[in-house]
């Protein structure tokens, strides 16, 4: 069972779809595989539906049972109320700044770590990598409470940047082997003439991978500012009021009063927006990301 | 490239994964074998907290309900993974979009995608999903406060959330089956089924194999998703192991640090045991590019 298994063909699935054959008069026409896939994306799709009308809905509304479809006047007010009785915009902002922060640092040490593990066949690179797998591996909480203990000890708790740099560590595993196996598939033989023409084995990363790594570059970046967007665990544990993030504020707005729990989902569209733009903008990346980088975050 | 070329361009990150997650590691390590508080030396008790945690009713509980949520949300996400994989790999033009929806549920927060998920069947918001089962005459279901139900649930949830990730890697895996075989399968008489039964599925083994490592690991961390969808978990016994860790090392008043970090080491354990395939397989590549 080898882990790179699951690479295999992940352009193919990206750039060209599906394998161009003749497939009329061969197979029949995948109208039933069409329409169980819609039904599919329907179904997917259904949470966001309902807590798009739930949020939507005055109050009174959003909380009958049974359930009004119907014949009610649509209102943004969950919205506003949340923007205007909570800190929201802080806790978007802390989320927003924690996810770019941690994406910035994580491609900084990554690229030249996973172009390392590329080029350097050894034991030593195996080695690396198992550990790096391990560690994505690990339960969390084993490294994040003695975070709590250690940002304490230092005075760093609770702020934007030790929340960052504690997801740019715990990303970096992930980040080293997605980088790692686009590197792998740029012939050596590239580097070595860039070399011989006398660029520096940095002037050379600069200059000739980065530029070819961009696609692969991208793919790690958003990832690695999806994970950070998401953290929930990591940002319950290490902040408190200052730099809470918008997961965070969720959780802690569940179990209250009805309009808060309406602000709570206003909240969570508000997180759907984006990440709803990045996964259909970014599809073929994230596509391309999740089978070449075989350990997935 | 040279040795001392290599270390140049490892060193940051080696310096932030070891200040940052080896250290760390190692405290746990530390803590799981003495009695501690955070912020204060703790005091050696060798393997008490070990005894403590394995003896504990609700560790055992904890441990029950994940390893079950795990196994049959692993069995879950394998079939439906490939049917799925199968019907994508056969679209064309709409395949873009199709995959773009399905990913949304995979890259969204976890908090929030179980938050959305729990609206549906939660009865103060119309409960969707029981006026349906209602409508097929079914009675009404308990979601959050009984435990089989909740379970169900909780199960869908990890579902909903983990598919796109599966469904893709399997994707992966049918897309390098190459077309002779499935020919060769044709002209030796097999049908749709047995071609998949004993061609497609034994050729794309390392892929499944890989999803099942992935997927068996996530659930086993599972916590993000309890905290909407079973505020009640302690109380009918869906609690999972990393939410047993989280309120007796963390909630407030525990902060019983020793005995989280002994059960995070007996996690860590387990997982290392599940991960040798895999760490063999790396060793026999390395030796390979040699």
């Amino acid at each position: 069972m080898s882990l790179t298994s699951a690479e295999l063909s992940t352009r193919a699935i990206v750039t060209k779809g599906a394998p161009k054959r003749k497939r009329r008069g061969v197979n029949r026409p995948p109208v039933i595989t069409g329409l169980l896939l819609a039904i599919l994306c329907v179904v997917v799709l259904s949470p966001f539906i309902w807590m798009t009308l739930s949020v939507t809905k005055p109050t009174d509304v959003a909380f009958s049972n049974p359930p009004v479809l119907w014949d009610y006047q649509p209102t943004l007010q969950a919205f506003v109320d949340l923007w205007e009785t909570t800190y929201f915009s802080d806790y978007l902002i802390n989320t927003l700044v924690v996810a770019v922060v941690s994406t910035v640092i994580a491609l900084a040490i990554g690229i030249p770590a996973a172009y390392a593990l590329s080029r350097f066949p050894s034991y030593v690179s195996a080695i690396l990598l198992v550990l790096a797998l391990i560690f994505r591996a690990l339960p969390r909480f084993a490294v994040v409470l003695p975070m709590y203990d250690i940002s304490r000890a230092l005075g760093i708790y609770d702020t934007t940047f030790a929340l960052a740099i504690a997801l740019v560590a715990i990303n970096q595993p992930f980040t080293i082997w997605l980088l790692r196996n686009f590197f792998a598939e740029i012939p050596k033989e590239l580097d070595e003439a860039a070399m011989i023409d006398g660029c520096t084995r940095i002037g050379m990363l600069r200059r000739v991978m980065i530029p070819l790594m961009g696609p692969g570059i991208l793919t790690a970046g958003i990832f690695v500012f999806l994970f950070a967007f998401q953290e929930y665990l990591t940002a319950l544990v290490l902040t408190d009021t200052s730099s809470k993030t918008v997961p965070v504020f969720i959780a802690t707005q569940l179990g209250q009063t009805l309009p808060m729990l309406q602000q709570a989902g206003a909240a969570s569209m508000l997180l759907t927006i984006p990440v709803f733009v990045i996964a259909f903008v970014a599809q073929k990346y994230l596509v391309a990301g999740l089978a070449d980088g075989a350990v997935k975050g | 490239m040279k040795a001392r070329e290599f270390w140049l361009l490892f060193f940051p990150s080696l310096l932030v994964m070891g200040a940052l997650l080896v250290l760390p590691l190692v405290r746990t390590v530390q803590w799981s074998f003495e009695q501690v508080r955070y912020g204060t030396p703790g005091t050696f008790v060798g393997l008490e907290n070990f005894t403590d945690a394995l003896t504990d009713p609700r560790f055992h509980k904890a441990v029950l309900f994940t390893v079950a949520v795990t196994i049959v949300t692993t069995a879950i996400l394998l079939v439906f993974g490939y049917i799925i994989a199968t019907g994508i790999n056969r679209i064309t033009t709409s395949r873009p979009l199709v995959l773009g929806i399905m990913l949304v549920s995979y890259v969204l927060p976890n908090l929030v995608g179980a938050v959305a998920f729990s609206w549906l069947f939660d009865d103060n918001f119309g409960g969707v999903v029981n006026r349906l089962i209602g409508f097929f005459g079914g009675s009404q279901v308990l979601w959050f406060t009984d435990q089989v139900p909740n379970a169900i649930l909780v199960i869908a949830n990890t579902v909903w959330h983990m598919l796109p990730f599966a469904m893709l890697i399997i994707l992966a895996g049918l897309q390098g089956v190459p077309n002779e075989l499935k020919e060769a399968a044709k002209i030796d008489g097999a049908n749709g089924f047995q071609t998949h039964i004993s061609v497609i599925i034994p050729t794309i083994r390392g892929v499944l194999g890989f999803v099942t490592l992935i997927t068996i690991m996530d659930v086993l961390r599972m916590f993000d998703n309890l905290i909407p969808l079973s505020p009640q978990a302690q109380n009918i016994g869906n609690e999972s192991i990393m939410l047993y860790v989280y309120s007796v090392a963390f909630a407030d008043g525990a902060e019983n640090l020793g005995l989280g970090s002994a059960i995070n080491v007996l996690t860590i354990i387990l997982i290392l045991i599940m991960l040798i395939p895999f760490i063999r397989g790396i060793f026999k590549e390395a030796k390979a590019e040699r």
